[in-house]
């Protein structure tokens, strides 16, 4: 089969360009991701028609990106449905489902996890997991790629009930990783305690507070978790990513900016005209990802961001913004 | 303090005020106010002379002190909320958000100097100011409004008005009349307040009417747009609306289910027709939905039905409000006059003057000797 032929080189490329030592390139080879997709997606090839882009693009900026709304609502793979070994879900609110990214191969996810971790000099063990292992969460891509990195027997918190044991006696350094709302679980159940970590231990943050009804700033969370486990703020990383990408950005400390890996591109840009906005100025947040072969290449984020160079600051949605009057917006059905 | 003005001399005084914000405050005339004395507390004077109750006589006693605390930045309800602390007679203090309002100082202005010194205003809210209240009446987010709560004495007065969602019901409107009503309505103070309407529900008498209503409302709110434009936006509110318009435009192409009018480039209006009747939220700054109503739309609320500000009906009837009573609006009323609630209005289900009275009864001597 011709597609499936296609795929298979598709994804050979994109492998060895993603490895351990990433060729460079990604500008030549992100439009021709997007022709690939464009033949073998139908929905992103009516998507791009819409927004006015054919089947070949001469720089990556031409790329139009998909809203990540529209993996709810559309099947957006590049690959026939039968081929598909892995679905990854959004956690959803309610009422409104869920989106899906499908996968024809897991290899290069797992893949651009781990070169995507070892490009931001992070450390490779042994690591300690705050979040569900993907037995118990099949449908988090979150789970998946800690699984990726750290091994069943390094997951602390099965059932969502964390063993505070495993932090003590350690004998040295450890990577810990987890939700956001997991530490902040670990902050809460030492109550007036603390454990102090072996000197060098880090630990890597992701995932918002999405149903928890609860947020707090980045900053403040670092300031905790040095107290609580002592850690050092510069060995504290927040990961940006999600379930409608293969990769992730990663941010050093309480302000860091976020930078991906070379296969990825990160702009922002102004939310009506889609045009980059200037050097620190706020805009939307779109982001191009060489592993996302199997979907499509450029998605519309729904996150706000600072532009800085090649990086961004991250805003998110901004949850702290004061409601102008009474009514009760979209926003507050998030955070309640 | 002596009380050297009376109720219909406080009522004076502050209609001269009001006057100047006929858009926010509506008709405020000396008389409206007094005819919302006389509603809430049974007579005009309640506060100023016994007058009879049952057997006995009566009198109201406003609280010494009100605290208003008001989070959101359009200045409804610090206007609102400070009418009827002054129409009572009390001192008031008002939290206003981190910004200040310049509506409210404008009011505070306006009002004669034995008034204006009853009212303190401050952007921050001291701890004195909680302790030393009677009565304390929040507007804000569901937080806000609890944490306050939780710091008020139990025996004082607490009033607290979370934020709602307002919504249309089209019941039979076969030409459309109700789209510019409809229009203004969901245009007006860019849908900040608790009554605007975030979707109309259209009863479909044939397939196809709730997205005909859909193209119809969208032409009115072009021409509202035209005549009264929105104000400026910020960018976390820009790119809500931007990217919202995204997923509907995609949706839109592959589904007929779903639609989508955007007016002009800059983010005007936006009307989304969508099958499904599940309420959606707006981004609001005039981001409306229109959807067919469903059998049960109390059911497709969803959690929404918790915070349900006004219900605009068309044709606006008795009937109607009593079959969509489940929904547990404070208000009924027609569309095209869902921004116009008058002073007598039980806002969040609660009448606002009486809820901050006590009352001192004097019985008469009965004339006979024990």
């Amino acid at each position: 089969m011709a597609g499936m032929a296609a795929a298979d080189l598709m994804e050979a490329e994109v492998l060895r360009r993603i490895g351990p030592d990433p060729a460079a390139e990604f500008d030549l080879f992100l439009p021709r991701l997007h022709s690939f997709q464009y033949t073998h997606n139908t929905a992103y090839r009516v998507f791009c028609r819409d927004a006015g882009c054919g089947e070949t693009v001469t720089s990556w900026r031409q790329i139009p990106c998909l809203p990540q709304a529209a993996f709810k609502y559309a099947d957006l793979r590049s690959f026939p449905a039968e081929e598909t070994v892995k679905t990854f879900r959004t956690s959803g609110t309610t009422g409104e489902g869920y989106g899906q990214h499908h996968f024809r191969s897991l290899t290069i996810y797992e893949a651009a996890v781990r070169a995507g971790w070892r490009h931001a000099s992070l450390p490779s063990g042994p690591f300690l997991v705050i979040a569900p292992h993907p037995e118990e969460a099949p449908f988090s891509s979150l789970s998946h790629m800690l699984a990726t990195l750290a091994k069943k027997e390094d997951f602390i918190a099965p059932g969502g009930t964390i063993d505070l044991h495993r932090l003590r006696d350690l004998s040295g350094p450890v990577c810990l990783l987890g939700t956001a709302l997991g530490f902040l679980q670990v902050i809460e159940s030492l109550g007036t305690n603390r454990i102090v970590l072996p000197a060098g231990s880090t630990a890597m943050e992701t995932g918002g507070y999405k149903g928890s009804g609860r947020a707090i700033a980045r900053p403040r969370l670092y300031t905790l978790l040095g107290e609580k486990l002592g850690l050092a703020p510069e060995d504290m990383i927040n990961e940006y990513g999600m379930t409608e990408l293969s990769s992730q950005f990663y941010a050093r400390g309480p302000r860091g900016l976020h930078y991906g890996p070379p296969w990825t591109r990160a702009v922002v840009v102004d939310p009506v005209t889609l045009e980059e906005v200037g050097e620190g100025e706020t805009g939307i947040l779109l982001i191009y990802d060489g592993a996302n072969v199997g979907s499509v290449v450029g998605i519309r984020t729904q996150d706000l961001a600072v532009k800085r160079g090649d990086a961004f600051a991250l805003l998110g949605r901004d949850p702290s913004a004061l409601p102008r009057g009474c009514s009760r917006a979209a926003d507050e059905w998030l955070t309640s | 303090m002596a009380d050297l003005m009376n109720t219909a001399e406080r009522a004076e005084a502050i209609a001269g005020a009001a006057e100047v914000f006929p858009a926010l405050l509506g008709p405020t005339s000396a008389r409206d106010l007094l005819a919302w004395v006389a509603a809430e507390l049974g007579d005009a004077c309640a506060l100023d002379r016994w007058f009879d109750h049952g057997t006995a006589r009566t009198k109201a006693l406003a609280p010494g002190l009100i605290l208003h605390v008001v989070s959101g930045n359009t200045p409804h309800a610090a206007l609102q909320s400070l009418t009827g602390g002054l129409l009572l007679g009390s001192r008031n203090l008002v939290k206003l958000p981190g910004t200040g309002l310049g509506a409210v100082d404008q009011f505070l202005a306006r009002l004669p100097a034995e008034l204006r010194a009853r009212v303190e205003v401050s952007v921050e809210l001291p701890a004195a100011w909680l302790a030393a209240a009677d009565a304390v009446v929040v507007y804000g987010s569901e937080q806000t409004v609890a944490a306050l709560r939780a710091r008020v004495l139990p025996g004082k007065t607490f009033l607290g008005h979370g934020h709602k969602s307002s919504l249309g019901v089209i019941w039979h409107d076969p030409l459309f009349e109700s789209c510019l009503g409809a229009a203004r309505d969901a245009s007006l103070f860019d849908q900040q307040g608790c009554l605007s309407p975030q979707v109309f529900y259209v009863r479909e008498a044939q397939p196809g009417s709730a997205r005909a209503y859909a193209e119809k409302l969208a032409a009115a709110m072009d021409q509202f747009s035209g005549t009264h434009p929105r104000g400026p936006l910020a960018i976390e509110e820009k790119a809500a609306i931007a990217n919202l318009r995204a997923a509907y435009r995609f949706r839109a192409a592959g589904d007929l289910r779903v639609a989508l009018w955007e007016g002009g480039a800059h983010l005007d209006w936006t009307v989304i027709y969508e099958e499904d009747a599940w309420f959606t939220a707006s981004p609001l700054n005039r981001v409306v939905f229109v959807k067919p109503l469903p059998p049960d739309l109390a059911g497709a609320m969803g959690p929404a039905v918790d915070y349900v500000g006004a219900v605009g009906l068309w044709p606006c009837t008795e009937e109607l409000a009593d079959r969509f009573a489940a929904l547990g609006p404070s208000r009924f009323c027609p569309i095209g006059n869902m921004q116009d609630p008058s002073w007598t209005w039980h806002n969040g289900g609660v009448a606002r003057l009486a809820s901050l009275v006590k009352w001192v009864d004097f019985e008469p001597s009965s004339g006979l000797t024990v």
